[in-house]
């Protein structure tokens, strides 16, 4: 019985397959091999490796560099992760105004989506370039007279910080557009129009349907971007030295993490240690996120409620 | 309808993962299979190899190095042996690139078969279980008279495991013209006298800058001091366990925030656009007023490599071919080198160490390698395929004495000579080579190093203090080194 139940569910088992496959080998056995490391000494450059317990864990709350590091991660993400979804959602509304109706939505959103296709070592390449001593900004702004001298930008905290943030911001924003505007383009026009002839202005109408149609949407921004942020490396990693400089201030948790596994023996049980606390971390903060925005149907007033009702239907359809 | 297009689909994912697995698969008995083939000729030949011309090499090799330069001679490698095949891979190492790949790829599948390591990790190399032990050609060095220290920095525990083609004494590049502007001569003797030690050094730099209304800069940047400074510390970097921070050390640092505060360096970063520009006199600060570079710490290579190429203006222009004088400096000291290895467990080791053979230990190539005679045009009749910068200019210092002797007299009228005014690098250099000592270079001293740039760099700019300085990069060396003693900071 089991197994003609099993064969009736064979083209389901065999689509997940592939999926499953790739998740046990790519995926669940780099993080138990990680996590087993972590707890070892071993480097690349020698085949033996001792047990060390936490010790790895320990060498990382000794000093202040690895909290440093989550500190400087947290604040790279958060500063670009707020203007993106702010400056997403506002071109978003726009785009998707029945009121506004701009004209070539797709163009706009192609030419914003267009950093994103630009190579992250590139970009990095190019604005250590243009911000070094002898390179083309100072030139700009001594001769414009901005600045009285030439400025050390690549030695200064706030403009490498601010670099960082920037370029990130830069080439994400476009897609978070791209995801947002499809969450906005989903929900039922009828009800925008049934708003407006109810006398709702613009805001109201964002608060109290596109907000609460888009929280799936926004989770899964949310969740992917803090998962992006907290992993945060190919740019601060190019744009300056590759340890974070200036004074560390742009070394990511995975610079250190890098770092550590690429220096002199290839230390890669202390590395892994740093993988496993970032781990941690983004899987406690991940499920917050849902924790925290979860559909709260019971608790929510009448507006939402029907509104997810509709949305309900609109699945059933 | 709709079902069987998603069979269909199902089926081409499955199809395409299949097909992915078996791109893999295939490779790995390749790596092993194809050296076998190889490996059996390679073995027999060996002993015979030395005497009869050893045409009969065949198989693939693959040769990873961080610069182009080993290509050259992969390709003249390839000349004398047609049925072998070098496959070669350039990784830049500019921000340690290299090293982690090399390292990463290791004990795998993609391992290669040679490496070329730097000064700067070579060490590391050679004390780890990585490379194969080359000992069998340690008696070659001795006919061609490599320098010993060359031979010294490869060997660790009585097992030679990689050998060097170049020498790497450093010296004191100057412009002849800003010399007699300032200095009153521009002679070579002269001018030595007036950079004999740094108390000289720091006089003359004062001097310069005086002549030059505060336009001409001493040095690009202070960093390149750090080199000479380092190799007279009287300890390495990691004694017994511990770092040592030898006195030069704390002298460099406050040396270079000397250089900074007074003026004398130009605030450019090494190996960056400003840094070059002063090499060619094309440096402008932001306001477009021309600045002068007075000289360059560099050694042997830094003449073909890289003050030559950078002298002419890419934009057209005088340049400064024929301005620079050369003398010892300051400080005598080595700086970089390239050796190469065979990693071990290379299926291909016989064929690998016969690479090395040819490209540290072999007379006539590195006569050829030193005198220009890898043109581009040569290296094209061997491998059309050659890109075109791909050529070896005259001037490299190469390891072996006996070389060296025997083709100094070349270079008194040469290209070389014609770029320092007549004067004869290869034969100052070879002077110097003989006292080179290999004995400061540790494993760690790469990642150690490397540490120290951005807070050095944040206490020139007066952005930390000094004790500020010295505890951040201690920090740095604890996280990179778990087992490393670390002692207190010079400075608290």
């Amino acid at each position: 019985m089991n197994f003609a139940k099993l064969k009736k569910a064979s083209t389901g088992y065999f689509f997940l397959a592939p999926f499953i496959i790739g998740f046990l080998v790519f995926g669940l056995y780099p993080v138990v091999n990680t996590l087993t490391l972590s707890f070892t000494d071993a480097t690349l450059m020698s085949g033996k490796s001792h047990f060390i317990g936490l010790g790895n864990f320990q060498r990382l709350f000794a000093d202040e560099v690895f909290m440093r590091a989550v500190r400087n991660t947290w604040l790279l993400w958060i500063l670009n992760f707020l203007p993106q979804i702010g400056v997403a959602l506002l071109l978003s509304v726009m785009f998707t105004n029945v009121r506004l109706k701009i004209k070539a939505v797709g163009v706009w959103r192609a030419l914003f989506f267009l950093p994103n296709l630009l190579m992250p070592a590139a970009v990095a390449a190019l604005f250590n370039a243009f911000f070094a001593y002898y390179g083309p900004v100072n030139q700009l702004l001594v001769r414009a007279g901005f600045l009285s001298e030439a400025m050390r930008f690549l030695e200064s905290v706030g403009v490498m910080r601010g670099l960082v943030i920037f370029i990130q911001w830069w080439t994400w924003f476009g897609q978070t557009i791209i995801i947002v505007m499809a969450g906005m383009t989903s929900i039922p026009i009828q009800l925008y129009e049934a708003a407006m002839v109810d006398g709702a202005n613009g805001w109201q109408m964002f608060r109290r349907i596109t907000l609460p149609f888009l929280r799936p949407i926004l989770i899964y921004v949310f969740v992917t971007s803090l998962v992006g942020g907290m992993q945060m490396f190919d740019i601060p990693f190019l744009l300056t030295d590759g340890r974070g400089s200036p004074q560390s201030s742009i070394q990511t948790n995975n610079i250190l993490m890098y770092m550590k596994f690429a220096s002199s023996k290839g230390h890669i049980g202390a590395a892994s240690s740093v993988g496993v606390l970032i781990f941690i971390m983004t899987s406690l903060c991940a499920l917050g996120i849902f924790y925290f925005l979860r559909d709260r149907d019971n608790v929510e007033k009448k507006p939402a409620k029907k509104l997810t009702s509709v949305k309900n239907m609109e699945k059933a359809a | 309808m709709r079902k069987s297009v998603l069979y269909v689909l199902s089926l081409l994912v499955i199809a395409s993962m299949l097909l992915a697995a078996c791109g893999t698969t295939p490779a790995a008995p390749a790596a092993t299979e194809v050296p076998a083939g190889n490996e059996a000729p390679a073995v027999t030949e060996a002993p015979a190899a030395t005497d009869a011309p050893a045409a009969e090499l065949e198989g693939t090799l693959n040769v990873w190095s961080f610069t182009n330069e080993i290509r050259t001679m992969a390709i003249a490698f390839q000349g004398k042996h047609p049925k072998v095949k070098v496959v070669y891979t350039m990784i830049p190492m500019t921000n340690g690139e290299y090293q982690t790949k090399v390292k990463a790829a290791s004990g795998t599948a993609d391992s290669p078969d040679v490496v070329a390591l730097e000064a700067a990790f070579v060490k590391e190399w050679v004390e780890s279980d990585l490379l194969a032990n080359l000992n069998d050609l340690v008696p070659l060095t001795e006919e061609l008279k490599t320098y010993p220290a060359v031979v010294q920095v490869g060997t660790y525990e009585g097992v030679t495991k990689a050998f060097s083609y170049q020498a790497t004494p450093g010296a004191f590049f100057y412009r002849r013209s800003i010399a007699k502007e300032c200095l009153g001569t521009d002679d070579p003797e002269q001018v030595q006298a007036m950079v004999a030690d740094m108390d000289k050094f720091v006089e003359t730099a004062a001097k310069i800058k005086e002549c030059g209304t505060g336009d001409y800069y001493t040095v690009g940047t202070g960093a390149e001091l750090f080199t000479p400074f380092l190799a007279n510390r009287a300890q390495p970097w990691v004694v017994d366990g511990e770092l040592v921070i030898d006195p030069k050390i704390v002298e460099y640092v406050r040396f270079a925030k000397m250089m900074r505060d007074n003026g004398y360096e130009s605030g450019a970063t090494q190996w960056t656009e400003g840094w070059f520009a002063g090499m060619n006199d094309t440096l402008k600060d932001a306001n477009g007023t021309p600045k002068k570079v007075f000289s360059y710490f560099l050694p042997t290579w830094g003449l073909p490599y890289v003050l030559s190429p950078n002298s002419t203006p890419k934009d057209g222009g005088e340049g400064t071919v024929g301005d620079w004088g050369m003398v010892n400096g300051p400080m005598s000291y080595q700086w970089g080198g390239t050796w190469v290895g065979v990693l071990e467990g290379s299926p291909n080791s016989e064929l690998a160490k016969e690479f090395v053979k040819f490209v540290a230990l072999d007379e006539e190539n590195l006569t050829n390698w030193a005198t220009g005679v890898y043109t581009n045009e040569y290296l094209k009749a061997i491998d059309p395929t050659t890109p075109d910068d791909q050529a070896q200019a005259a001037g490299d210092f190469v390891s072996s004495q006996l070389v060296v002797e025997k083709i100094t007299s070349s270079f008194d009228k040469s290209t070389l000579s014609d770029f320092l005014g007549g004067e004869n690098s290869y034969g100052a250099f070879a002077l110097a080579a003989p006292s080179v000592n290999g004995a400061l270079l540790t494993g760690s001293d790469d990642a150690i190093q490397r540490a120290l740039n951005d807070p050095l760099a944040a206490y020139l700019s007066g952005t930390m203090t000094e004790a500020e300085m010295w505890a951040a990069w201690l920090d740095a060396v604890r996280n990179e080194f778990p087992d490393l003693i670390i002692p207190e900071p010079p400075v608290k």
